[in-house]
């Protein structure tokens, strides 16, 4: 039933690729081939590919996830075959990786809660490859920003695999702490308050991530490990007091390293305002509120947008990653660019609702864990590139170029997709609730 | 647990309702003035298929023309540096700016009374294009202007209005840049510290000195309480105002003179007691009737004519702010936080020449078709009249014995008799004076007028009679 469904929803969503790639292609035939044309073969091959693997190793699982973040995946490509053909067909490249991990996860770790078992070391595994980040990262493009690692002449991020080591191990670790978390002592403003020794976890996340901001000098991922685990320790415990006190404790380190740090500095002041140095520190973000201000209600249309300048750069630096949803604005307008937003928080549906569904502690915190970083991750670029936030540089989920990136999305999907499918198996009548919820 | 995960999602519902709203916001509401700023290059780009109207002198000298490639009109500057901060660039990268942003509806053909005609050639597959823009500067005064100030080597300002019209004639400011290398030399003319870009004659903010003392007579002479023959005796070159010494140049004593006299020599220790006769409120009425705290109404983008007035910390202070006796005496001799432009100054000379009419300055003197038929052309206006016909005449008189006997000897010339002021701004810092000389010609039927700075001036303040010398002269053609 679930996989019935999976593959009416693909049908869509193959055809808005399609059409897609044929009306980028028809804005821009003088610049690019025709061969290239072959991207919506390959969509259609590695939908196929999916859908085969779930009928065989997770039949029952959520049939909404993967018609919504191969929509997502198919924006992404798209867009960025628009900007730069020749990163499309890298990006294609990456894409198959993440679809073989998928399926990897899929047939080997059917058992995913054996995972449970090892949260330490896959914890440890985490701040591993922060620390290793830390002190050999590099920065390719001189943004001041160290998040790169070079292994045998590729770059990779290791901040995204380490996000998810550290939520499987987040949940495993606050499902078997959560009754000795739970208890409260003293109340504050209404709200009961944790005994001070509980505070440890809490403040250790924290000092981690106040570390990862100082060393890797960027706001992103070290807002974005703090904002899951502040989500799942509220999952936990459903005390409030915790993410009360992480909010707190994250404006004291946000203060702090406003007054100390020159990129944090220089990221806020340019949220606050782009326009008094509007031709440098400023340039960026301005372009990009530029590019969303053309886009109005209904776009300029795929490939007819300003996002190149005459020699073929993209004027918004950082385009096809941070900023492709800059591009997505201006050339979909808000129609096109709220429709993405849509289907970001459709995903967070999906997500949490597997969370809730699921049987055991361990596959709801999970689950809601994976959720709440996907929505936070979204929020933190989204709000960044369109001036509602500070801009932080992490990428946007299937979407933004970036192999790293599409890797450790995919591998996150393949866990939802194997809680979902426990759930769904254990029940008697696995599709009766699934309007219900 | 299920309690916090609903929390949590509608927490997330909370978050991107914020995305969802700030992305209208930024793609509904904010869209026109994202799309209106200057450094967003968009229209540029989408107009770059136009082809650009020209910009002509008064002589129709091309001043910018277009270089076709490929479909796309580039800009040509072929004065090249002549007057590149009034032209203004029009750049895919770097935006627009001068005349070529303030003008832009007309250049490519969009603005509202020419709009339907080329919305036809547009229908009827024609190309696209532009209306040309005659403008009123002369280029052999413009050049007059931008050589001298060239030759000196130094930072400065000139610019030349019609007497009559307001019309300006010419507006040069050093250094200047060529606007056909706007491209290879953009990250150098930003990082120079001499300001290229800027245009000095309606953005840079001078001290006045005593080229100020135009504003401090003209209250003066029609307060009733001073005339030319008022009588006034310096016997230290000093005075004592409020527990503060104001001093002429060198503490020179001048002894028993006229007001004229002390006009012509440019005596402070008068001026000082004038001002604090003739009090802070007069004055500062009498700075407000000559277009003080009001931007004058150029053709050139706002942001790019800077507003004369009282400036504390940066910003224009009020008029109305009260100043101590020693704050009022110094204004009155141009030396408080008084900041000026030189089109300011110019207009002041203009409206003392015209018999106390301040008239609109104005660059545009007509818009033409490419036919060369008149769509549209200025007419001159008033402005302000700041001062009656008589004082005007009491007041050009003795600015002729500035120039005759006083501080303005460098501009004299034995071909037609001009008036003006000179000032000597002092800036501190260890660098040389700012240099003024404002003034017109021929005193008996002012055609011309004229104000010059130059920065860090000889110590006397010589070097701006002679540039407004030669800019006079060769305006009126001589």
């Amino acid at each position: 039933m679930e996989r019935k469904r999976e593959l009416v929803s693909f049908l869509p969503v193959l055809l808005l690729t399609a059409v897609g790639f044929a009306s980028v292609y028809a804005a821009r035939s003088s610049q690019i081939g025709a061969g290239s044309l072959g991207y919506g073969a390959l969509f259609l091959g590695i939908f196929v590919a999916i859908h085969i693997v779930l009928r065989l190793a997770a039949p029952h699982a959520d049939p909404l996830l993967m018609p919504i973040t191969g929509l997502l995946a198919a924006i992404g490509i798209m867009m960025i075959y628009r900007i730069d053909p020749a990163l499309a067909a890298a990006q294609a490249t990456w894409l198959l990786v993440g679809v073989g991990l998928f399926a990897a996860i899929i047939f080997f770790l059917r058992d995913y809660r054996k995972l449970d078992d090892y949260i330490y070391l896959l914890g440890l595994a985490g701040v591993f490859l922060l620390v290793v980040t830390a002190v050999a990262g590099y920065d390719p493009n001189n943004s001041g920003v160290r998040l790169w690692l070079k292994i045998g002449g590729m770059s990779i991020q290791p901040g995204e695999f380490s996000k998810i080591l550290l939520t499987i191990f987040l949940a495993g670790y606050l499902h078997s702490k959560r009754e000795l978390l739970s208890t409260s002592t003293w109340h504050l403003a209404g709200l009961p308050m944790p005994p001070a020794k509980h505070l440890g976890p809490l403040l250790t996340v924290w000092g981690m991530s106040f570390i990862m901001l100082l060393i890797m000098n960027d706001l992103g991922p070290s807002l974005l490990l703090f904002g899951i685990f502040l989500a799942m320790i509220y999952v936990a415990t459903n005390r409030l007091s915790y993410p009360g006190m992480g909010l707190v404790l994250m404006a004291g380190a946000g203060l702090f390293a406003y007054f100390t740090k020159a990129v944090v500095h220089l990221r806020v002041d340019v949220w606050l305002n782009p326009w008094t140095d509007i031709q440098g520190k400023g340039y960026q973000l301005a372009q990009s509120l530029f590019a969303i201000g053309d886009g109005g209600l209904f776009g300029t249309g795929l490939g007819k947008g300003y996002l190149l300048t005459a020699s073929g750069r993209p004027l918004i630096p950082a385009l096809q990653t941070d900023f492709i949803f800059s591009a997505i604005a201006e050339e979909l307008g808000l129609a096109g660019a709220s429709a993405l937003i849509v289907l970001f928080l459709l995903l967070c549906y999906r997500g949490f609702k597997i969370a809730i569904l699921a049987e055991d502690g361990f596959s709801k915190l999970l689950a809601a864990g994976i959720a709440a970083g996907f929505g936070l991750q979204t929020f933190f670029i989204l709000g960044g590139v369109m001036k509602l936030i500070p801009l932080t540089g992490i990428t946007l989920p299937f979407v933004s170029y970036g192999g790293s990136s599409i890797v450790a999305n995919f591998a996150s999907l393949a866990l939802l997709v194997l809680i979902s499918n426990r759930t769904n198996s254990a029940r008697p009548l696995p599709s009766a609730s699934e309007g219900a919820a | 647990m299920n309690g916090p995960i609903r929390r949590l999602f509608y927490a997330t519902i909370a978050l991107f309702a914020a995305l969802m709203g700030m992305l209208a916001y930024q793609q509904v509401v904010n869209a026109g003035p994202l799309a209106d700023n200057p450094y967003n290059t968009r229209k540029v780009y989408a107009q770059m298929s136009i082809d650009r109207g020209l910009m002509l002198a008064s002589d129709r000298t091309e001043l910018a023309r277009n270089r076709e490639e490929d479909g796309l009109f580039y800009r040509v500057y072929p004065q090249g540096d002549i007057a590149s901060q009034l032209l203004g660039y029009n750049d895919v990268k770097y935006g627009q700016s001068g005349l070529e942003h303030s003008l832009n509806d007309y250049l490519t053909g969009t603005a509202d009374e020419v709009e339907l005609a080329n919305f036809f050639d547009t229908l009827s597959g024609k190309q696209q294009r532009g209306d040309n823009v005659k403008l009123t500067l002369d280029p052999k005064v413009q050049r007059t202007a931008l050589s001298d100030l060239e030759k000196l080597g130094k930072r400065g300002a000139v610019v030349a209005l019609d007497a009559r019209t307001g019309a300006v004639l010419a507006m040069a400011s050093t250094p200047t840049y060529d606007l056909n290398n706007l491209e290879a030399d953009w990250n150098q003319l930003n990082r120079d510290q001499n300001g290229p870009l800027l245009n000095r004659v309606t953005q840079g903010l001078y001290t006045p000195g005593s080229s100020f003392k135009l504003v401090t007579t003209a209250a003066a002479l029609e307060s009733g309480a001073f005339n030319p023959d008022s009588k006034f005796n310096d016997e230290k070159g000093t005075i004592n105002i409020g527990g503060n010494v104001i001093h002429n140049w060198r503490d020179q004593p001048f002894g028993e003179h006229t007001f004229a006299e002390a006009f012509a020599q440019s005596i402070n220790t008068t001026f000082a007691q004038v001002g604090e006769k003739v009090g802070q409120d007069r004055l500062v009425e009498y700075q407000q009737k000559f277009g003080l705290y009001e931007r004058p109404p150029l053709e050139l983008p706002p942001d790019e004519v800077a507003v004369s007035g009282r400036y504390v910390n940066g910003s224009l202070a009020s008029p109305g702010d009260s100043l101590d006796p020693v704050q009022v005496a110094w204004m009155a001799i141009g030396q408080e936080k008084v900041q000026v432009t030189p089109l300011q100054m110019a207009m002041i000379a203009q409206a003392i020449g015209n018999g106390g009419v301040m008239m609109k300055p104005y660059v545009v003197d007509s818009i033409l078709d490419r036919d060369s038929t008149v769509i549209k052309k200025t007419a001159p206006g008033e402005w302000k009249r700041p001062i009656r016909d008589d004082t005007a005449r009491t007041m050009t008189d003795m600015m002729i014995k500035v120039v005759n006997e006083g501080t303005g000897q460098g501009a004299r010339s034995g071909k037609v008799q001009i008036a003006g002021k000179t000032g000597t701004a002092e800036v501190g810092g260890g660098k040389g004076p700012n240099a003024w000389f404002v003034g017109f010609a021929p005193a008996g039927n002012p055609q011309v007028a004229v104000a010059v700075v130059v920065e860090d001036a000889d110590e006397r303040g010589h070097d701006s009679s002679p540039i407004a010398h030669d800019v006079l002269l060769s305006a009126l053609g001589m």
